[in-house]
């Protein structure tokens, strides 16, 4: 059992448990997506360190970072792209305020 | 306690108070920043780690991210500056019992579970560059392609979507 | 000990960049007019604007520097002279001056000042159009070695120096590097005509010094990666590796002050689209070449 281990999952778990409050409380588009990139800055340190303590020679747990950093900058164009749809449609990215996709 | 521990601990601290900042302050540029801080702060955790490319990597590429987090903050938030402290929040309870919840199950996961011999020493820097050069061409080339591709799909739906509409005149 | 020499280095070496800079805007050259300006800075009362955002106020001068300094520290003036030699010392330089960025947005937002704002987020824009130009050309340069090392690229570059080898790459990289520490005719953030300095605008005194001491170390720096990058660094005949660094770094420097003086400021849309549509592509045709001559001439 080694407590750098420990350190490091619990730094993820932490980073995780915040970005979940951000992603739920928060009411603004830009706001709720800074949520998201503190999830996935939590898997990534999870990653890291399984790679580090766990299987320091397979190569495939870095690679496997990289792919999560992609999704970070793909979640960042896509998302600013429908903000930037939605603010010049609605004149707000206010989450409350999008009830019609209720349906 | 070693070195490792200690910075592994104190970037992991200064990694999730960053990231609390990130929800607790009004002006929308420091919380982007913030949310910069933290990113930077688990590249130097990755360092600590001694993930040496990763740790680089996540260190230069946040910094441009977040930036151009705080511009778009700056454009959609009604107060960005941050003076009203106007509230910009619903559901807080069960949020808070949502993030607390997760941490809390994943804390109990590190601490619970087995996992197995722990490895003490990892390939040199070097090494580990070399290694994950010939991974990305080699066994997950088809996954590194599928990534690049992604990225250039999203930058095409992103452009599309947000250009605004010709109304009847040429450009 | 490499720390202090580096550092002295880094001192000296930005205070002959103050005298070229001096001497390209003014014609004359005198070697003592920058410490006559920094003791007339550093004697002047350090204005705070009307409620300024104090954290980055007082950050941003600090960080400039710090981002300066910290991409010195993997550039090698000589085969031993160097700070640390990381396995990932081409990417770390990247990464350190990305913190140029962060440095001219806080400047920009922290002390509530109009031109200031503009210009901070004028840098936002310009880094879109020159930050693939620094990437891309430096990933060529690494095809070539083989290696994130700054001391293997310096090695790698023993039969030809790199501008011969991909002149294209050297000349986006240069390009690229005056953007990145906004001279002229890049110098958009601080734009004097039209800006009234803007970012530093609102800076006097003891933090307008620092700045400045920031901005003449980031010409500095990069120079030295230019030189490590492109020149074959330390490599020349006769004299010591060292005075060939000196020497070329000079140059370069000297070079990169001289070229914008001649030319009218870019326009930031102009910049964009010519960063997009012709520098990326060139960027592109540069690593296939540069791929082409590794693989397929000995």
């Amino acid at each position: 059992m080694s407590i750098e281990l420990i350190l490091a999952l619990t730094t993820g778990a932490a980073l995780f448990g915040v970005g979940i409050y951000g992603a739920l409380s928060q009411t603004n588009l830009v706001m709720i997506m800074m949520g998201v990139e503190l999830i996935l800055a939590g898997a990534m340190v999870n990653l890291v360190a399984f790679w580090r303590f766990l299987h320091p020679d397979t190569a495939a747990g870095q690679m496997f970072v990289l792919i999560v950093m992609t999704v970070m900058a793909i979640e960042m164009a896509v998302g600013f792209g429908v903000a930037i749809a939605r603010f010049r449609s609605r004149g707000s990215v206010e989450m409350e305020e999008a009830v019609e996709l209720k349906g | 306690m070693t070195a490792q521990m200690f910075f592994i601990g104190f970037f992991g601290i200064s990694a999730i108070w960053f990231g609390v900042v990130v929800f607790r302050t009004f002006s929308m540029v420091r919380s982007a920043l913030a949310l910069l801080f933290s990113q930077t702060a688990l590249g130097a955790m990755f360092l600590a780690m001694q993930a040496e490319f990763l740790g680089v990597l996540q260190i230069m590429m946040m910094a441009t991210e977040m930036s151009i987090m705080a511009i778009f903050m700056v454009m959609f938030m009604m107060d960005p500056g941050g003076m009203g402290t106007m509230d910009m929040t619903h559901q807080k309870r069960l949020s808070l019992w949502a993030g607390f919840v997760s941490f809390v199950g994943g804390v109990a996961i590190a601490v619970f579970v087995d996992w197995g011999p722990i490895a003490a020493i990892a390939p040199d820097a070097a090494q580990q560059t070399i290694d994950l050069g010939l991974e990305i061409l080699g066994r997950s080339m088809l996954i590194f392609e599928m990534a690049g591709l992604t990225i250039l799909t999203a930058m095409i739906a992103a452009t599309a979507i947000s250009i605004p509409e010709l109304k009847g005149k040429q450009q | 000990m490499n720390l202090i020499l580096i550092i002295a280095l880094l001192a000296v070496g930005s205070y002959l960049v103050a005298v070229i800079e001096n001497w390209t805007i003014k014609g004359k050259f005198r070697l003592a007019a920058p410490a006559m300006a920094a003791m007339a800075m550093l004697g002047r009362e350090s204005v705070l604007s009307h409620k300024p955002d104090r954290l980055f106020f007082e950050t941003a001068p600090v960080l400039l520097l710090l981002s300066a300094l910290l991409a010195i520290a993997t550039i090698p003036f000589a085969p031993d002279l160097i700070i640390t030699d990381l396995a990932t010392g081409a990417l770390f330089i990247n990464a350190a001056l990305v913190y140029v960025l962060v440095a001219l947005l806080m400047a920009g937002w922290g002390p509530n000042g109009a031109y200031a704002m503009i210009g901070g987020w004028r840098f936002l824009g310009q880094l879109m159009a020159y930050a693939m130009l620094v990437v891309m050309p430096i990933t060529a340069v690494v095809m070539r070695s083989e290696s994130l090392l700054t001391t293997q690229i310096v090695m790698s570059q023993d039969d030809l120096w790199n501008i011969a080898y991909q002149p294209l790459g050297f000349a986006l990289f240069f390009i690229a590097s005056l953007a990145l520490c906004f001279l002229p005719p890049f110098d958009l953030p601080i734009a004097k005509g039209e800006l009234a300095g803007g970012v530093e605008a609102e800076y006097s005194g003891v933090r307008l010094a620092v700045f400045r001491l920031g901005r003449l170390m980031l010409i500095f720096t990069l120079a030295a990666a230019i030189v490590v990058f492109y020149l074959g660094g330390w490599s020349g005949p006769f004299l010591p590796p060292l005075a060939w660094t000196i020497i070329k770094t000079m140059t370069v420097a000297v070079v990169m002050l001289l070229a914008g003086q001649l030319m009218p400021r870019i326009r930031e849309a102009h910049l964009l689209s010519w960063g997009w549509k012709i520098g990326i592509p060139l960027a592109l045709i540069n690593i296939l070449i540069v791929g082409f001559l590794v693989l397929m001439v000995p």
